[in-house]
């Protein structure tokens, strides 16, 4: 009888002492790859901040104008470009407003 | 266990016939059960000192293993965090970047370690174009331990430094405040020295904030409307040869300051270069006696107060003299003008007339209640307070009606005429955005119908008045000219102009207030006749037209019936035709 308990406690500390070992490893492999994934995070965004200022830079109105009047020659959008639909007429031909309205109900 | 088998079985004193009776074999008595009771305590003592060694071990071990190797293991990668950069981010009302903080890298030497260090010097000098060679070169050849070479270098530098392969350099990492859209916002935002602290504009305003926080700080301000202004005031000044100038766009329904621009400026990447003058923010520090823009103020005042109304007809047909001073008018009608006409045609009589009417008290109230008399509350550290006269003598009341004698701030115009426009509510200005849907608190400082009949003047003004160079069509623009002389030496320079329009639109639905002023414009060579309804109206007109469709106003027509019957004044017939067709 006491030779069976003392085997069985010897197994269950062997089970034991491995388990515990491999939660212990498994832990410390989870914890370098958290401060890895902390430290990429840290990185990844320092890099944003970089982009970000980069993006704010080169978008910038004073910039884009300059190259705007080197290249494309644009201008502002005047009074007279802007209507609104109700001012466009109807292709001649074609279903005329009030019924088109009522289609559209 | 020893003295159990020898008394039990292996006594040789014990005669071999005798056997023992069961009850000595089963349970021992006397001596012999004592020791066999004491040997079991020791044993449950032992085992249970044992047990809590082994459970105190293994507790360690679980400690070790599950929560602090870790910390230990890994404590290299945490130390690289962004710690170094606390300081928050500037972004404008759409989230654009204003002000951020990067790492940067700073080059130093330690010089003993330097093998050769001419050549150094040379190729160092190949890869940072701001420091020459010979410098470099007595840097390097100091005795010191450690010498600094280039501070906050860009990543280029920084990789060509590192290509070059010399000895004894190393880089420090610091934190660098970047202003990305340079000199576009540089009054608002101000800089921030070497050591991340603010020294000027909005990150010292709120520099405590912006130490502590983490999250950006959204201002009021928007990128496109302030490119928009500057760039059209920077043209006004080019010009009209103009000192420099100065622009408010503001939100009149809540005292939110969408741009803000005072030229000239500086880079806040670089203000070490900056001149002072650069520095100077002529939109809140500078104060300025704003000429005929004050009518704005005179006119609500009589009109709220009841003093005059629309029909009130005063006496302009020569120049007006008290105690000395003759007050003219730049454009003399020579007769009595109504109301709407003094406004209209900017009529410094008129309007000193008003201001006798109404008294010395009740303008003092009324320009204090705009908050024109006290220095305004604002995010940034440089406003300027009101010159303000002292004592207010009957002379002042009537010079101030037209805006001599009296020097105020753009800002704390803007904000006064948001109050006149918006429906007589008074917003304090303010940089910061105010979150969604919140109220601002504002102030009543005049009644609706004040404000309702103050808006019909100002598209008056732009419609048929000195104004009409403002007019945007379609946008319903209203407003004010204003020109004022310096004053220098305590006189009135008549060469040295300040020129200023002050638009407010839709101003059937006032939504937006643009102000620009120009500082000592000139036309040709000469400064006479450079009024603001030359110089700063036309600027407004462009500012309005580019703006209006990226705030997303539709032109209207400005001719629909509904629109002239809620903004015309009726204009008596006499004199010029001005009734509206």
């Amino acid at each position: 009888m006491i030779r069976l308990a003392t085997i069985l406690w010897t197994l269950a500390v062997m089970i034991a002492g491995y388990a515990m070992f491999q939660v212990k490893y498994e832990v410390v492999r989870l914890e370098d790859r958290l401060a890895q994934l902390n430290h990429d995070i840290a990185a990844t965004r320092d890099e944003s901040r970089v982009l970000n200022a980069e993006w704010s830079l080169l978008s910038d109105p004073q910039r884009l104008d300059r190259l705007n009047q080197t290249y494309l020659h644009l201008t502002p959008v005047g009074t007279a470009q802007i209507g609104s639909i109700d001012h466009i007429p109807f292709r001649p031909g074609t279903a005329s407003a009030p019924m088109l309205a009522k289609a559209a109900q | 266990m020893n003295h159990r088998l020898n008394l039990g079985h292996d006594n040789p004193c014990r005669p071999r016939h005798f056997r023992p009776g069961r009850a000595v074999n089963a349970s021992p008595e006397g001596p012999a059960k004592a020791a066999l009771e004491l040997s079991h305590t020791r044993l449950l003592v032992a085992g249970a000192l044992f047990l809590l060694a082994f459970a105190v071990i293994a507790g360690r071990l679980i400690e070790v293993a599950g929560f602090k190797s870790g910390d230990l293991r890994t404590a290299h990668l945490r130390q690289r965090g962004p710690s170094h950069v606390t300081r928050a981010d500037i972004v404008d009302r759409n989230g654009v970047l204003l002000a951020t903080t990067l790492d940067t890298s700073s080059l130093f030497a330690v010089p003993k370690q330097v093998p050769s260090k001419g050549i150094a010097a040379v190729q160092l000098a190949s890869v940072l174009p701001e420091t020459s060679a010979n410098e470099l070169y007595a840097r390097l050849s100091s005795d010191k331990g450690f010498v600094w070479l280039a501070r906050q270098l860009s990543p280029q530098q920084k990789m060509a430094v590192i290509q070059l392969g010399i000895p004894g350099l190393e880089f420090q990492t610091e934190g660098k405040r970047v202003y990305p859209k340079g000199s576009l916002a540089a009054h608002v935002l101000g800089f921030a020295g070497l050591d991340n602290t603010g020294l000027a504009g909005i990150e010292r305003g709120i520099d405590g904030s912006l130490k502590n926080g983490d999250a950006p700080v959204q201002l009021s301000i928007d990128v496109r409307l302030q490119y928009i202004l500057k760039s059209e005031l920077a043209r006004q000044i080019a010009d009209f040869k103009a000192l420099g100038g100065t622009g408010i766009i503001m939100d009149v329904r809540s005292g939110e300051v969408l741009a803000l621009v005072s030229l000239p400026d500086f880079d806040p990447n670089n203000p070490g270069s900056a001149k002072p003058e650069d520095l100077f923010d002529r939109a809140t520090l500078g104060i300025y006696e704003v000429g005929s823009l004050f009518k704005i103020f005179t006119t609500a005042m009589a009109l709220d107060d009841g003093v005059s109304t629309f029909a009130s007809r005063y006496d302009a047909t020569k120049p007006l003299e008290v105690a000395g001073y003759t007050i003219h008018d730049d454009d003399p009608q020579k007769r009595w003008l109504t109301l709407p006409e003094i406004f209209m045609y900017s009529s410094n009589i008129g309007e000193a007339r008003m201001a006798a009417d109404a008294g010395t008290d009740r303008q003092r109230d009324f320009l204090d209640r705009l908050g024109l008399l006290r220095q305004p509350g604002f995010e940034l550290p440089e406003v300027g307070s009101p010159l303000v006269p002292h004592p207010w003598r009957p002379i002042n009341t009537l010079t101030i009606a037209f805006g001599h004698g009296i020097s105020v701030s753009p800002l704390q115009v803007a904000s006064a005429a948001s109050a006149v426009a918006n429906g007589g509510i008074l917003y304090p200005a303010t940089l910061l955005k105010r979150p969604d849907g919140s109220a601002p608190q504002g102030r009543r400082v005049m009644s609706a119908a004040t404000s309702l009949e103050m808006r019909k003047l100002l598209r008056l003004v732009v419609e048929q008045g000195t104004g009409k160079l403002a007019n945007a069509p379609g946008y319903l623009v209203g407003g004010k000219t204003g020109t004022a002389e310096k004053v220098e030496n305590g006189g009135y320079a008549r060469h040295a102009l300040v020129s200023s329009f002050l638009g407010v639109f839709p101003i059937n639905d006032p939504r937006y207030l643009v102000l620009a002023l120009l500082d000592e414009p000139h036309i040709g060579a000469k400064a006479g006749g450079a009024t603001g309804g030359l110089t700063a109206a036309p600027a407004v007109r462009r500012i309005v037209e580019r703006m209006a469709p990226l705030v997303g106003i539709q032109p209207v027509d400005e001719n629909s019936p509904e629109i002239r019957r809620s903004l015309v004044v009726g204009l008596p017939p006499q004199g010029r035709t001005l009734a509206a067709n």
